[in-house]
């Protein structure tokens, strides 16, 4: 982004001042939001979301390993974001580390609580298989393929979209084992656990300019920003987790009004959301019948012509 | 293992000769100067240009002609074990080499003296020949860009098991250990641009393989002049043309 001329500033804020942002927006009005789930067919789950110009994917990989000692019945989950330099050329080799550290860490505190695990959103004593010994790993992975602000809010959204996607494998313990060993275990094929993700929160982003909040800031807005409040809200209205940026001081009382001004958002947002992976995945369910059907008449017709030859020989 | 069954079908239910399903989409980066997503199969590769912009550090200006930049990285969950390591190990370093020095030969960079051209490519899903997915994603995504060109860089993979030439390999085919033949072409000027082989295969057996590796890129080439036009005829449609 080049840098903004005084007259673009002014007109930044003026307009945010009066409930009329650049793009025609309300303040608290998010951008057009596209979710798309089951992107990436390797991994146990996966979603698009695209926000306006932001573009980020997200995907969850599962795979057993062993509870830590300190908490035996918990599974465990690690969340790490990359930025791709498609999205800026600044995020060439190492440039897009230190965005990348601090979307990661503002996400680990949002969705997973604090460092005994407690309070965590994502309910972590689903993950266990065999107390003590075996549990499942849950390595969620946030790519931003195309960065047009408010980069934390998609991730948030993405994450709770590719968990919603997400298949367990079913595992049965075939033979126990005693002391140290691991049991002998068996991984379904077939069968799968969708993760529950009613409690899984999202992320609204409040930007403050001038003496005003906006929602879902583009990139111009959020450079004209004094500071922003990221709040992570579940569906019961409940605060998960909480993250300022930006060098401004707030007072209290401040910090207080975006917060109910941040929970009365989350509620249309997480309608919004919901609403979208649940359509998304019927239209994936549809297009995967239509794929399946496609398949079977190529198959069809080119046994037809395999037997034509033959027939004609 | 067998890799082709007795009927002649592959692993994936193919013929000898058939290259897999071709996927493309043109502008996906609202911010980028070009941008394009390609798939061949299940490899599915996104490429973004940004330029011709100014040169960043100054001491690698060229005073004729435009500089060419490229960066490879695979995304973490792109193959089937998670990767560790997204970028800077020495295949990402290999891959994003081989890509540039393609896409030079392919640009007209006298045109653009003192300015860069950067082309990353993302890989969002590995299933074999990613290198050619990056070629033919990069070059939508510098028509995309309106960079000029001498003409198309389509790339395409092939090799050789169970003593049968195979077009465009997947992930299986290509750990297989045996032969895997990468060539880039120019298809308009019959040029070739890029060629690169691994393991072992007698020479008659190479100049077949190489032929069919030639045949995929000229077929991709086709797809790509059809996605192209289909992009300009909805831009002109855009405009009200």
């Amino acid at each position: 982004m080049t840098g903004l001329s005084l007259g673009e500033k002014q007109f930044i804020q003026g307009g945010i001042a009066q409930d009329l942002r650049s793009d025609g927006r309300k303040r608290l009005t998010y951008r057009p939001i596209y979710v798309e789930t089951g992107v990436i067919p390797q991994a146990n789950g996966s979603a698009r979301v695209r926000m306006g110009g932001t573009d980020v994917i997200a995907s969850v990989k599962a795979e057993i390993g062993r509870p830590s000692p300190l908490q035996p019945n918990k599974g465990k989950v690690s969340i790490y974001v990359d930025c791709s330099p498609t999205a800026a050329p600044m995020f060439e080799g190492r440039g897009g580390e230190e965005l990348s550290t601090e979307l990661s860490v503002a996400l680990q505190r949002c969705l997973l609580g604090g460092k005994s695990g407690a309070g965590a959103g994502i309910e972590l004593s689903s993950l266990i298989v065999v107390e003590g010994k075996v549990c499942w790993d849950l390595y969620i992975d946030g790519l931003v393929i195309s960065s047009d602000g408010n980069l934390l809010d998609a991730l948030g959204a993405s994450i709770k979209a590719a968990l919603s996607n997400t298949g367990i494998p079913r595992v049965h313990v075939v033979a126990e084992a005693s002391g140290e060993d691991q049991p002998e275990l068996d991984i379904s094929d077939e069968e799968f656990l969708q993760f529950d993700t009613s409690g899984v929160p999202v992320i609204v982003t409040l930007t403050r300019v001038g003496r005003h909040y906006i929602v879902d800031a583009t990139p111009e807005e959020e450079s004209q920003m004094s500071s922003a409040v990221s709040v992570s809200i579940n569906r019961k209205g409940l605060i998960c987790g909480l993250t300022k940026r930006g060098g401004a001081g707030l007072d209290p009382s401040v910090i207080l009004d975006m917060i109910s001004v941040a929970k009365h958002v989350s509620e249309q947002l997480i309608d919004r959301l919901d609403s979208e992976i649940s359509a998304s995945t019927v239209s994936c369910s549809i297009s995967q019948c239509l794929m399946w059907l496609e398949n079977v008449l190529n198959l069809l017709s080119s046994l037809a012509t395999q037997i034509e030859k033959r027939l004609m020989i | 293992m067998e890799y082709v069954s007795p009927e002649g079908l592959r692993i994936d239910g193919r013929r000898p000769m058939e290259m897999r399903k071709l996927q493309a989409e043109i502008g996906v980066v609202a911010k980028a100067d070009g941008s394009a997503v390609f798939e061949m199969g299940n490899t599915k590769v996104i490429a973004a240009v940004y330029g011709p912009r100014e040169v960043q550090n100054r001491s690698q200006q060229l005073s004729d002609q435009a500089l060419v930049r490229c960066e490879y990285s695979m995304a973490n969950f792109s193959t089937g074990d998670r990767m560790r390591k997204p970028k800077g190990d020495r295949r990402s370093t290999e891959i994003s080499l081989v890509i540039r020095q393609t896409m030079e030969a392919c640009i007209l960079t006298q045109l653009m003296p003192r300015s860069q051209i950067d082309i990353y490519v993302q890989v969002l899903q590995a299933d074999g020949g990613t290198r050619s997915a990056c070629i033919n994603a990069a070059t939508l995504a510098l028509a995309d860009a309106g960079i000029p060109m001498r003409d198309f860089v389509t790339s395409c993979s092939a090799g050789y098991l169970n003593s049968t030439p195979l077009l465009d390999l997947n992930y299986v085919e290509d750990s297989a250990g045996g032969p895997d033949v990468t060539v880039g072409i120019l298809p308009k000027l019959d040029k070739v641009t890029l060629l690169q082989m691994d393991a072992k295969l007698p020479l008659d057996i190479f100049e077949n393989v190489m032929q069919l590796a030639v045949e995929g890129c000229k077929a991709i080439a086709d797809y790509i002049r059809e996605v192209l036009s289909e992009n300009t005829k909805q831009l002109e449609y855009r405009r009200g043309l």
